[in-house]
């Protein structure tokens, strides 16, 4: 079965800049994603809302939250409300279109987020399902097209099949990979792990000093 | 992982420990955070809703952007010191507490989510009355905010908390839900009369729907608050008595998401439909997005 609420903090937290804790501390989580994923300043970003963030993004924050999730900051940051000027002094430039038709990953809090600069682009599509927390429904980087299930964190590693064997071994006294795919784009390929936890920030780091290309995505809390 | 509210009660009954402390060992073991860690993590979650209270009640109070909202608290403080609430002054306390919160919340200051920033004002509005009505010290009230969120968890993984896909019973019944079971174990109830809380407690608010004026967390997101302390503390003194629900906790929360699917798109957060759609929140959103709401960058 899958959970997505996995701490007592996503119930008694996050701590966060009002007014929404889907729309605006939720929306910040998947700016935050793909931050995590871009790794890198965007010259251009677009953002794509769905439904009831369509309808509501302006009265509940959601743009400068996004925004301010792109750039890095956490949803208790004190520049989140001014993330949209913070962007336009850093030459940044921003789309918000707000959808018509349903949610192609079918929930009504979806933000599809597009980031690009003279070097790569990508495409992160991410629901707010309430409290903060949120799911990340499809990723385009590299060439690879990921579809998790949604819930995090998410664990996405680019290398070789002796890479996935060994990352499996290290994951495997960590914690639980409640899911996994490979993923491949012509002669590269992709892993994904779907964990049980969230990891502590030393576990991720210790990953990141073999595998530098990975990516970690995890909640707000 | 408690995933079911029957499952907790019966665990706090055979290993004879209060739910916090199931909470507590279940964080650590899904965390591996130390004990310490997650004790000093609640406890600072307890320091924000100490400041947001305050905040909205001193001087003035705050104002939103909009000005729908903000001033209240105070107004409420202010009437709470004439000493004639038809109510009693716990349960104004309670409602000037959530009140301040949640105007906080509107004028984007800083809040915990409990379990989210539209509901924000329910939990702590409980738990700073109840820190007077029954003198609580600092590891009590963090005690409160561990046994909230083990019945929390239990809500949000079964049944959902966003607006957007259960209503406004999803936020405000759930953290009114959350705040009576918490106040009956704080109180001296047994997990059973918590769970008891918890059921009557939700079924009291089922189907309230989510219909913000102009999209904005404001009205009536911030009056609602004031029933969820309410309700929370009716509930919590029910089950203290002996009163119980007749359907258990995890029907309920199932019987929730079954309404929270049933609801149309209109009265789940898109501002479209109920009070939003009446004719001064329509004014009120022209006044404050104009005309095309979505024309504006």
């Amino acid at each position: 079965m899958t959970v997505n609420y996995k701490s007592v903090f996503d119930i008694i937290g996050p701590v966060m800049i009002g007014p929404s804790s889907s729309h605006t501390a939720g929306a910040c989580a998947i700016g935050r994603a793909a931050h995590s994923i871009f790794k890198t300043k965007p010259t251009d970003i677009v953002i794509h809302y769905y439904d009831s963030f369509a309808k509501t993004h302006k009265g509940h924050g959601t743009d400068y939250a996004i925004i301010s999730g792109i750039l890095g900051f956490a949803p208790d940051d004190a520049r989140v409300p001014y993330a949209i000027k913070l962007a336009q002094d850093a030459g940044i430039n921003m789309t918000f279109i707000a959808e018509v038709k349903a949610s192609p990953i079918h929930h009504p809090n979806t933000a599809i987020i597009e980031l690009k600069n003279q070097q790569k682009s990508i495409v992160v599509a991410g629901c707010s399902i309430g409290g903060g927390t949120i799911e990340i429904r499809e990723i385009k980087m590299d060439g690879f097209d990921i579809k998790p299930r949604g819930p995090l964190p998410i664990l996405l590693v680019p290398g070789s099949e002796a890479d996935h064997h060994m990352i499996t071994k290290l994951l495997s006294k960590l914690t639980e990979v409640t899911d996994q795919k490979h993923y491949q784009a012509e002669d590269h390929n992709l892993y994904e792990y779907d964990l049980d936890r969230q990891l502590q920030h030393t576990e991720v780091q210790k990953l990141a000093a073999d595998y530098g290309q990975l990516v970690y995505l995890q909640g707000v809390s | 992982m408690y995933m079911h509210v029957s499952e907790l009660v019966a665990a706090a009954q055979v290993k004879q420990q209060p739910i916090y402390e199931l909470m507590i060992t279940q964080e650590m073991s899904v965390t591996h955070a130390s004990r310490d860690d997650i004790w000093q993590a609640m406890g600072r979650n307890l320091d924000v809703m100490a400041a947001a209270i305050e905040k909205g009640a001193a001087g003035e109070g705050v104002h939103s952007k909009t000005g729908l909202t903000g001033g209240e608290a105070v107004l409420l403080k202010k009437y709470r010191e004439k000493g004639h609430t038809l109510a009693g002054d716990t349960v104004m306390e309670a409602v000037q507490n959530a009140v301040a919160t949640s105007e906080v919340n509107a004028a984007m200051g800083v809040v915990c989510a409990t379990p989210t920033a539209g509901s924000a004002g329910t939990l702590p509005g409980v738990l700073f009355t109840l820190k007077d009505r029954l003198d609580l010290n600092r590891d009590q009230m963090i005690q409160f905010l561990f046994t909230a969120g083990a019945f929390g968890m239990i809500i949000a993984n079964n049944a959902g908390i966003a607006g957007a896909t259960g209503g406004c019973q999803a936020e405000v019944g759930s953290a009114s839900a959350m705040a009576a079971s918490a106040a009956v174990a704080i109180a001296g109830g047994t997990p059973e009369q918590s769970s008891e809380a918890l059921a009557i407690a939700i079924s009291n608010l089922l189907g309230l729907v989510c219909d913000p004026v102009a999209g904005l967390v404001e009205l009536p997101c911030v009056k609602r608050n004031a029933i969820g302390v309410g309700n929370a503390l009716i509930a919590a003194d029910m089950a203290l008595a002996g009163c119980t629900n007749k359907i258990p906790a995890d029907e309920v929360i199932v019987a929730m998401d079954k309404i929270g699917k049933n609801l149309p798109d209109s009265l789940r957060e898109t501002g479209l439909g109920g009070l939003a759609a009446t004719p001064t929140a329509v004014r009120i959103k022209e006044r404050i997005f104009g005309h095309h709401p979505t024309a504006q960058a």
